[in-house]
C-alpha cells in the first residue's frame, strides 16, 4: 500500500518535472530573439494595419472574423501602440512604433500551445512517454516556431484550437468517469470548451474544422452513454441538453458578441465602406450617408444615385467618354463605380414627357427614363453585344439633353413587391427591365479595360433571373417631399451581422488563383515541399517545417493506417473464433491515435476541395494532430516490440529507442533553427552560405 | 439463402394481393432452379444471364435452351413487358424533332470527326461518342454535316434515328435492369415492378434517352455493373468470378463514357470490400480469405483499366488525321498525326545548332510561341512603374512569321550553319536573335509589366544609355538522357536560363494590356523549376549561307534528318492525352441561362430547355416527374431517419427487425442510399457550370431507394399489423399515388417528345413552379 503510494507520488513528481522542463524549453525557444527583425514581416502588414484600424476605430473589410485582430489591437493598445504606424509593406522598419507588445502577445499565445498539447496528450493517453514525444515534436518544429512568433492570426488560432482539443478530451474523461451531466464541474468544463470553440471560429473560419471535431467527439460521448444499458435513457437526454446549451447555444452567443464588439468599435468611416450596403454605411461616422436625410419615397424628377445590390457593387455611373470602336456602338459609356462622384447622379423621368406637374410618385411597374444629370444622356440599351460579356446587351448613354429614342424606356419594378408599390429610398430592391428588349439592367462585375477607366461593366441581361440585377436608390435629392433622417434606414445590428457574413463569404469566394499564378497545393504540405519567406534582405526568415519532424509525421500517418487496419482485422478474426481481444493500455493508445487521425484528416482533407488560394500555413492545425499521433504511435510500436522481447532486453531497447527519438528531434531543431531565428549572408545555393548543408530539397528557397 | 423466406414474410405475402404471392413463389422457384444449376458450376448460368442482357431483340428469347424454356418464359414475361413498354416510349417517333437538340451539337460534331478520322481533344472519355459513331457508321452517315448551332435542321443525309438509337435503347434497358436490380434487393417482386415502372414513367430519363446524349448509356453500364457485382457477392465459386468479371467490364465501360461513372465504380469497390469484411468473421482459413480478396482486387482493378485503355487505343487508332484541336497537344503528339504539323516538320533537321532558325513553343497550360514584334514597352505603366522601353517579347497563341528566332553562339559573328553543323548541347550558352528585327533576346533587372515580381524580357535595343545588353542564355535540356545531350527539335524540352541573373524564361500566364496587343506576358523568373519555364523547338530550319546549294546537298544527305513522321508510342500518346484531360480547364459558359446548383436538384428548381421548334411552340425540356421526384427526396429523408432510429434503438438493445429484414434493410442502404450520396455529394465541391442532367446518375438510385422504402414500410406494416385493412389502405394509397405519377408523366411527356405545338395556356398549366422557364415565341 505504502509502496504504491510512494510510486504514485514519485511518478507524479516525474510528471511535474517533465512538464516544467517542457515549459522552460518552450519559453526559451519562443522568446529568443522575439523582437527581431525590427521590420514588418510577411502578413504582419495586414494584421498590423487592421489592429491600427481598431485603435483608430476606422471601418475596414477583411475576410476573417474579428476576434484575432481585436486581440492584437487590444494588446497593442495596452502596451502603448498608438495606431499611427502604417505597416505599409513587408520589410518596412518599425522606427520606434511600439510593436513589441503585440508581438510578445502573439508569441505568448503561440508558446502556450506547447504546454496545452502536453496536457492534451496526457489526458488522452495517461502515458508520459507518448506525451513527451508528441509535445517535443511540436516544440522542435521550426515551422511551428516561426509561425507563432509574429503578429499573425495563426498563433491565436492555434492557441484557441489547442484549448478546444484539450477541452474535448477533458470532457470525455469526465463523461467516462460517469460525472452527472449537470454537475458544476462538468458544466464548467463544457462552458470552457464552448468558449474555446467560439474563440477558435471567431479568429478564422478554418476553426470550423475543430468545431466539427468537437461535434464528432461529443456524438461519440453521447453514443457511449447511450450504450450503457445500466443507465436510463434519460441520462443521455440530460447529457444532450447540457451539451446543446454549452456547446451550441453558448458559443453562438459568444460569437455574436464578438461581432457586436467589432461593429461597435469600428464606428468611423474607413476604406472598407464601399463593400457594404447603403443601410450599413449609414451607421458609420464620417460617411456621407451618416446623419444625412432624404425623402422616404421616390418621385419623378428626383436626382438619385443607384447602388448595385451585389456585395461590393458600385453606383451606376456614366461620363463623357464613348465606348471605343469594336465594343458595340460608339456611344457614351455606362459603368458602375465604387466611389461617390457627381457622375453617379441620375434624374428619374416619365417615359413620355420631360416634366410632371406637382409631385408624382414613381411606382413599381412604371415606365421611366433615367437621364444622366451631368451629361444629359439617357440610359439606353440596344441589340449590340456588351463590351466584355458577349451574351449580354450593351448599355449606353444616348440622346441629347434628355431627348433620345424608344430604347431609353425602362420598366421599374420593386423586387418582391407588386405593381403600384411606392419606391422607397434605400429599402426597395429595384429591377430595371428594358421595355423593348426585355432584358434586365445588371453589372457583370468584370473590369473594363483602360478605356473604361477600369470601372465595372454594366450590361443588359436577357435572362431576367439575375441576382446582380438588383439596385437600390441611395441618394434621393428632391425638395418638394419631406425629408427623413437616414437614421431610419440604418441597419440594425442583426442585419449588419448577417451582411458582414455575406460580404466575408463573397470575399473568400473571390480569392481565386489567377491563371498561371503559382499557388501552394495541398499535396505539397505534408511533404514540406516548399516554404514561405517571412522576411527577406539581411535578416532572412523562412517558414519551413523541420523536415525530420514532418517526414516522420508523414511516415507515422501511414504506419497508423496500417496498424489500425491490421488491428481491425485481428479483432474481427478473434471474434470469429470466439476469442476476446485484450484491451489494456495499447487499446487506449490506439484509440487516442485514431482520434488524432480523425482530427488530422478533418483539418487537411477539406483543403483538397477548396477552390480558393491556399497557403502553406494552412497545414499547421493539421500538424498539431499529426505530431500528437506520431508521439502516441511511437510509444505504441515500441511497447509492442518490447512485449516480444525478454523483460531485460525489452526495457533496454525501449529506453534507448525513446532516447534516440528525443535526441534526433532536438538535434534537428538545432540544425534548422537558423531558419526561424534569422539567416544572413548568401543564399543556400551558394557554397559559402552558413546554411549550405541544409538545403535537402531543391524546392527550398532559403 | 434468398429462397428461404421467413415464415413471417410468407404470411405477409399471402396477406397481400394474389398476384404478388404468385409471382413471389415463381421467383423463388426460378431462383432455386438457377441456384441448383449453379451448384453444378459449369458456367451455364452466366450464359443465361448474358442473354437477359442482350434482350434488345426479342428473337433471341426463342433460342433459349429448351430445358428451361418454361421457367424463363415466365420470369421474362415481366421483364419483357417492361422492356417493350420502355422501348415503346423511348423509340416512339425517334427522328422527331429533326433538329439539333442541346448537346447533340457537341456529340454530333465528335461523331462527324470520328467519321472523318480527324483528331479532336475533349475532356471526356470517348466510349459513348464511339458508340454513337458506330450507330451512325452502320446507318451510312457520311460526316458531311456541320453541327453549327442548337436548333438548326438536319438534312436528309444525317441518319438521325440511328444516331439517337443507342441512347434510346440504353434508356429502355435501364427500365428492365432496374427491375432486375430491385429483385435482388427488395422483399417483394411487386416492388421491383414498381421501381421499374417509376423509371419508365420518369420524364427526365425519357428526355435524356431520346437524343444523342451519353447519360443513359453511362447509367445503364453503371447499373448493370452494380447488379453483376451484387450477384457476385451473393454467390461463391465460379459463378461469383464470372459475375464479377462481367460487372467489372461494365463498370469500366461506365467510366469510359463519362468520368462521373467513377462514382459507380467506387460503389462497386465498396460493395465487394463489404463482402470481404463480412467474410473475415467467418471461420475460413486466412489463406482462402486472402486469395479470394486478392483475385477480387485483381479483377476489379485490371478489367476496368484494360477496358479504359483499349477504348483510348481505339480512339487514337480511329483518329489518325490532324485537325483543328491539335494545338492543345505537344509538338511531338501533333507531329505523329497525319497532315498538320507532321507535314511541316517532316524533313526538318533534328539537332539545333549555331545558325538554326527555330520557333519556340510553350505547352504547359496554354499553347503559345515565343514572339516579338517591332513595338516597345511603354515608358510608364498605368501604375506608375517605369519600363526599359525595349522591344516587347510576348507569347503569341497563333503561328506567325514573328515567331522565328535564330540560335547563335555569342562569339561567332556569321549566322550561317557550318558544316558539319555546330550542334548546341545541354549546358551551353547561346543568344537568340529575333528573325525579323534581328534583335537579341535580353533580360535585365527591370520589373516585368504585369508580374512585377519577375524580370522583364525584351529584345535589346541599344539606346546608348548605361543599360548594357544581358542577352546570353544557358540551354538546359530537361529530359536529357546524358549530360552532353544535343538540343533536338520537337523532342527536347528546354529551359533557357538567363546567365546574368539565373532566372529562367517563363510564360507568366497573364495577358498584356492593349499596348501588348493582349498577347501573353513572357518574363524571366527566379523559380526556375516551374512547369511554365519549359519550351520546345517546333519548327526548325538551318540558315542558308551564300554558298547554299552545296551546303544544302550536304544537309540533305546528312543522316540526322528524319525522313518519316515522328512516331510516338501508344503509351506516350495515352499518357499525354490523360495529362491534358486532367489539366484541361473547362471554359464552360459561366452563368448559363439553364445552369443550376446542386442544392436545387432535389427539389427540381430548374429545368433545362433542350430545344424550341423554329415555327411553333413545340419544345423539349429536361424536366423530372414532379410526383416521383418529391417522393424520392422524401424517401431519402425517411431512409436516413429510419437508419438513425434503428441504430439508436439497437444501442438500447431493442431489435425492431428480424435479422433477415435488418440485413435486407442495410444491404439496400449500402447500394441505394450510399449510391445516391456518392453520385450526388461530389458536385458540391465542383467548381464549374452544372446542369440538372448531372443529377440523373444519382437520381436513378433515388428512385430505386423510393421503391425500397415503400417495400420496407409495407413489410413493417405486415409484420406488426394483424388486420388486413391497414395494409389494404396502404396499397390503395400507393396505387393512387402511382396513378398520379402516370398522369403527370403523360401530361409532361409533350415536353419530352417535343411533337406538340403548345399554346400559352398549355405552357402556363405545365409551369408548376415559378422557377421553371419555358420558352414562348413572340407573337407576330
Amino acid at each position: 500500500m505504502a509502496q504504491t503510494r510512494e510510486k504514485c507520488s514519485s511518478s507524479s513528481k516525474i510528471w511535474l518535472i517533465t512538464f516544467g522542463l517542457i515549459c522552460g524549453a518552450t519559453f526559451l525557444t519562443r522568446f529568443y530573439k522575439v523582437l527581431e527583425p525590427d521590420h514588418v514581416c510577411w502578413d504582419e502588414t495586414h494584421f498590423g494595419k487592421m489592429a491600427s484600424s481598431y485603435i483608430n476605430r476606422t471601418f475596414f473589410f477583411d475576410v476573417h472574423p474579428p476576434l484575432g485582430k481585436m486581440l492584437i489591437a487590444l494588446s497593442g493598445k495596452l502596451t502603448g501602440y498608438d495606431g499611427t504606424f502604417h505597416f505599409e509593406k513587408p520589410g518596412s522598419k518599425f522606427d520606434g512604433a511600439r510593436y513589441e507588445g503585440m508581438r510578445i502577445f502573439c508569441t505568448t499565445l503561440g508558446a502556450l500551445i506547447i504546454p496545452l498539447t502536453f496536457l492534451t496528450i496526457w489526458e488522452m493517453t495517461k502515458n508520459l512517454d507518448s506525451t513527451v514525444i508528441g509535445t517535443l515534436l511540436l516544440l522542435c518544429d521550426i515551422g511551428f516556431l516561426t509561425l507563432n512568433r509574429y503578429i499573425l492570426l495563426d498563433p491565436i488560432l492555434l492557441f484557441f484550437m489547442s484549448c478546444t482539443i484539450y477541452g474535448v478530451f477533458k470532457v470525455r474523461s469526465l463523461t467516462d468517469e460517469g460525472l452527472p451531466p449537470f454537475s458544476s464541474r462538468m458544466l464548467a468544463w463544457q462552458l470552457y470548451l464552448g468558449a474555446s470553440l467560439a474563440c477558435t471560429i471567431s479568429v478564422k473560419f478554418v476553426g470550423l474544422f475543430v468545431v466539427l471535431f468537437a461535434g464528432l467527439r461529443t456524438i461519440a460521448d453521447l453514443w457511449n452513454v447511450l450504450g450503457d444499458l445500466t443507465k436510463p435513457v434519460s441520462l443521455t437526454v440530460k447529457h444532450l441538453i447540457g451539451r446543446t446549451i454549452t456547446l451550441i447555444l453558448w458559443p453562438i452567443l459568444l460569437y455574436v458578441f464578438f461581432f457586436w464588439i467589432h461593429l461597435t468599435v469600428l464606428s468611423k468611416s474607413g476604406n472598407g465602406d464601399g463593400f457594404y450596403s447603403s443601410g450599413f454605411q449609414a451607421r458609420l461616422e464620417g460617411n456621407s450617408l451618416n446623419n444625412a436625410s432624404a425623402p422616404r419615397v421616390l418621385a419623378f424628377e428626383a436626382a438619385v444615385t443607384l447602388k448595385n445590390h451585389r456585395t461590393g457593387g458600385g453606383y451606376l455611373h456614366s461620363h463623357h467618354h464613348l465606348y471605343p470602336a469594336g465594343a458595340g456602338a460608339k456611344q457614351q459609356q455606362i459603368t458602375t463605380y465604387t466611389h461617390k462622384d457627381e457622375n453617379n447622379k441620375w434624374i428619374v423621368k416619365p417615359y413620355d414627357r420631360e416634366q410632371v406637374d406637382g409631385v408624382v410618385l414613381v411606382r413599381s411597374g412604371d415606365l421611366v427614363r433615367l437621364t444622366h444629370a451631368a451629361t444629359g444622356r439617357n440610359l439606353h440599351s440596344h441589340r449590340e453585344r456588351a463590351p466584355m460579356t458577349s451574351k449580354f446587351m450593351q448599355v449606353t448613354g444616348y440622346g441629347e439633353d434628355g431627348v433620345g429614342d424608344a430604347n431609353d424606356v425602362w420598366k421599374i419594378i420593386v423586387s418582391g413587391g407588386k405593381d403600384g408599390d411606392e419606391i422607397q429610398t434605400v429599402r426597395s430592391k429595384l429591377v430595371f427591365i428594358h421595355y423593348l428588349q426585355a432584358c434586365a439592367l445588371t453589372t457583370t462585375g468584370k473590369q473594363l479595360p483602360k478605356w473604361g477607366f477600369e470601372q465595372q461593366e454594366v450590361a443588359c441581361n436577357p435572362n431576367l433571373r439575375d441576382n446582380n440585377a438588383l439596385w437600390n436608390v441611395e441618394d434621393n435629392i428632391f425638395d418638394q417631399l419631406p425629408k427623413m433622417s437616414f437614421e431610419v434606414y440604418a441597419s440594425s445590428f442583426l442585419e449588419r451581422f448577417i451582411e458582414s457574413h455575406a460580404v466575408m463569404l463573397h470575399g473568400n469566394a473571390g480569392l481565386k488563383p489567377k491563371e498561371g499564378e503559382v499557388t501552394s497545393q495541398p499535396w505539397q504540405w505534408p511533404i514540406n515541399y516548399r516554404g514561405q519567406f517571412f522576411s527577406a534582405n539581411s535578416h532572412r526568415i523562412y517558414l519551413l517545417g523541420n523536415p525530420v519532424v514532418w517526414w516522420g509525421n508523414l511516415a507515422f500517418l501511414a504506419v497508423f493506417f496500417l496498424l489500425f487496419l491490421v488491428n481491425c482485422i485481428r479483432e474481427k478474426r478473434a471474434q470469429a473464433f470466439g476469442k476476446t481481444v485484450e484491451g489494456g493500455e495499447n487499446a487506449t493508445l490506439l484509440n487516442a491515435a485514431g482520434w488524432n487521425f480523425v482530427g488530422w484528416a478533418l483539418h487537411y482533407v477539406p483543403f483538397w476541395a477548396m477552390g480558393r488560394v491556399l497557403y502553406f500555413h494552412h497545414y499547421f492545425p493539421a500538424l498539431v494532430f499529426s505530431s500528437m499521433l506520431t508521439g502516441i504511435i511511437t510509444v505504441y510500436l515500441l511497447q509492442s516490440i518490447k512485449s516480444f522481447l525478454s523483460p531485460e532486453l525489452g526495457r533496454t531497447v525501449y529506453q534507448s529507442a525513446i532516447g534516440l527519438v528525443i535526441t534526433t528531434t532536438v538535434y534537428s531543431f538545432y540544425l534548422f533553427s537558423p531558419l526561424a531565428y534569422g539567416m544572413s549572408g548568401p543564399m543556400s545555393n551558394e557554397p559559402n552560405s552558413t546554411v549550405t548543408g541544409l538545403k535537402w530539397l531543391d524546392t527550398w528557397e532559403f | 439463402m434468398d429462397t428461404k423466406k421467413t415464415v413471417k414474410s410468407r404470411k405477409a405475402a399471402k396477406a397481400s394481393k394474389e398476384v404478388i404471392e404468385l409471382s413471389d413463389s415463381e421467383k423463388s422457384f426460378y431462383e432455386s432452379s438457377l441456384n441448383n444449376k449453379r451448384e453444378v458450376g459449369d458456367g451455364a448460368p452466366a450464359e443465361n444471364e448474358l442473354e437477359t442482357k442482350n434482350t434488345t431483340k426479342l428473337k433471341e428469347d426463342v433460342d433459349k435452351p429448351i430445358q428451361s424454356l418454361y421457367i424463363h418464359f415466365k420470369i421474362d414475361l415481366v421483364f419483357i413487358t417492361l422492356l417493350l413498354a420502355a422501348l415503346g416510349t423511348r423509340l416512339y417517333n425517334l427522328h422527331n424533332p429533326r433538329y439539333i437538340v442541346f448537346d447533340e451539337l457537341h456529340y454530333g460534331r465528335y461523331v462527324t470527326l470520328y467519321t472523318k478520322g480527324v483528331f479532336f481533344f475533349d475532356a471526356h472519355p470517348p466510349l459513348g461518342k464511339q458508340m454513337l459513331y458506330f450507330a451512325g457508321y452502320l446507318a451510312g452517315y457520311d460526316g458531311n454535316f456541320t453541327f453549327d448551332r442548337i436548333g438548326s435542321a438536319y438534312p436528309e443525309s444525317v441518319p438521325v434515328k440511328a444516331l439517337r438509337f443507342v441512347p434510346a435503347v440504353s434508356g429502355s434497358l435501364l427500365v428492365a435492369i432496374s427491375y432486375q436490380l430491385m429483385l435482388e434487393i427488395s422483399t417483394y417482386q411487386s416492388t421491383a415492378i414498381l421501381a421499374a415502372v417509376l423509371v419508365l414513367f420518369e420524364n427526365s430519363f425519357l428526355a435524356q434517352s431520346r437524343f444523342m446524349l451519353l447519360e443513359s448509356i453511362q447509367i445503364l453500364f453503371g447499373l448493370w455493373g452494380i447488379l453483376c457485382v451484387i450477384k457476385s457477392t451473393r454467390k461463391s465459386g465460379p459463378g461469383s468470378i464470372i459475375w464479377l468479371c462481367i460487372g467489372a467490364f461494365s463498370l469500366g465501360c461506365c467510366f469510359s463514357v463519362k468520368y462521373s461513372g467513377l462514382y459507380t465504380y467506387y460503389l462497386a469497390i465498396f460493395l465487394v470490400g463489404r463482402q470481404m469484411w463480412r467474410r473475415i468473421s467467418n471461420t475460413e482459413s486466412v489463406l482462402r480469405l486472402a486469395l479470394s480478396a486478392l483475385w477480387r482486387l485483381v479483377v476489379l482493378v485490371c478489367i476496368p483499366l484494360a477496358v479504359y485503355i483499349s477504348v483510348f487505343y481505339a480512339h487514337l487508332a480511329m483518329l489518325p488525321k490532324a485537325g483543328p484541336h491539335d494545338s492543345a497537344m505537344t509538338s511531338a503528339f501533333q507531329a505523329s498525326l497525319k497532315g498538320g504539323l507532321a507535314s511541316i516538320t517532316r524533313g526538318q533537321p533534328l539537332h539545333v545548332s549555331h545558325g538554326s532558325q527555330i520557333t519556340l513553343r510553350h505547352s504547359h497550360g496554354r499553347t503559345c510561341w515565343l514572339h516579338s514584334h517591332a513595338h516597345v514597352y511603354p515608358v510608364r505603366y498605368t501604375d506608375g512603374r517605369g519600363s526599359s522601353h525595349q522591344q516587347q517579347v510576348t507569347c503569341y497563341s497563333f503561328k506567325d512569321v514573328n515567331n522565328w528566332w535564330i540560335v547563335k553562339r555569342p562569339d561567332q559573328p556569321s549566322l550561317a550553319v557550318s558544316s558539319p553543323p555546330d550542334v548546341i548541347r545541354h549546358g551551353e550558352v547561346v543568344q537568340l536573335l529575333h528573325g525579323i528585327t534581328s534583335r537579341a533576346l535580353n533580360s535585365h533587372d527591370v520589373a516585368a509589366p504585369v508580374s512585377p515580381q519577375s524580370q522583364e524580357v525584351s529584345c535589346y535595343i541599344d539606346y546608348n544609355v548605361s543599360m548594357t545588353a544581358q542577352n546570353i542564355w544557358r540551354v538546359e535540356i530537361v529530359n536529357r538522357e546524358s549530360e552532353d545531350a544535343t538540343w533536338d527539335s520537337i523532342r527536347s524540352l528546354v529551359r533557357l536560363v538567363h546567365l546574368d541573373s539565373g532566372s529562367a524564361l517563363r510564360f507568366s500566364g497573364r495577358q498584356l494590356p492593349s499596348w501588348g496587343f493582349n498577347q501573353h506576358e513572357v518574363v524571366a523568373d527566379k523559380a526556375v523549376t516551374h512547369q511554365d519555364t519549359i519550351w520546345n523547338v517546333e519548327e526548325h530550319r538551318y540558315t542558308k549561307a551564300e554558298d547554299r546549294k552545296e551546303r544544302e546537298r550536304e544537309l540533305v544527305s546528312a543522316e540526322m534528318i528524319p525522313t518519316a513522321a515522328t512516331q510516338l508510342s501508344f503509351w506516350d500518346k495515352f499518357m499525354e492525352l490523360q495529362y491534358k484531360m486532367v489539366t484541361h480547364a473547362a471554359d464552360a459558359p459561366q452563368g448559363h441561362m439553364f445552369a443550376s446548383e446542386p442544392v436545387e436538384w432535389p427539389l427540381l428548381v430548374r429545368s433545362i430547355a433542350y430545344w424550341l421548334s423554329p415555327n411553333s411552340n413545340a419544345q423539349v425540356h429536361l424536366i423530372g416527374n414532379m410526383i416521383t421526384w418529391y417522393a424520392g427526396t422524401l424517401s431519402v429523408l425517411l431512409y436516413g431517419g429510419l437508419l438513425g432510429l434503428y441504430a439508436i434503438r439497437q444501442r438500447r438493445a431493442y431489435f425492431d427487425l428480424t435479422p433477415r429484414a435488418s440485413q435486407k434493410f442495410y444491404d439496400a442502404g449500402c447500394v441505394l442510399f450510399l449510391g445516391y450520396w456518392l453520385h450526388y455529394l461530389p458536385y458540391f465541391f465542383m467548381d464549374r457550370t452544372l446542369f440538372l442532367h448531372h443529377y440523373l446518375p444519382a437520381y436513378i438510385f433515388k428512385i430505386l431507394l423510393l421503391a425500397f422504402v415503400i417495400d420496407h414500410i409495407y413489410f413493417t406494416i405486415c409484420v406488426h399489423e394483424s388486420k388486413r385493412s391497414f395494409t389494404n389502405i396502404f396499397i390503395l394509397c400507393i396505387a393512387i399515388w402511382l396513378a398520379y405519377v402516370i398522369i403527370t408523366f403523360q401530361k409532361f411527356s409533350v415536353l419530352s417528345y417535343g411533337n406538340t405545338d403548345l399554346t400559352e395556356t398549355d405552357l402556363l398549366n405545365l409551369r408548376w413552379k415559378d422557377t421553371w422557364d419555358f420558352i414562348l415565341h413572340k407573337k407576330k
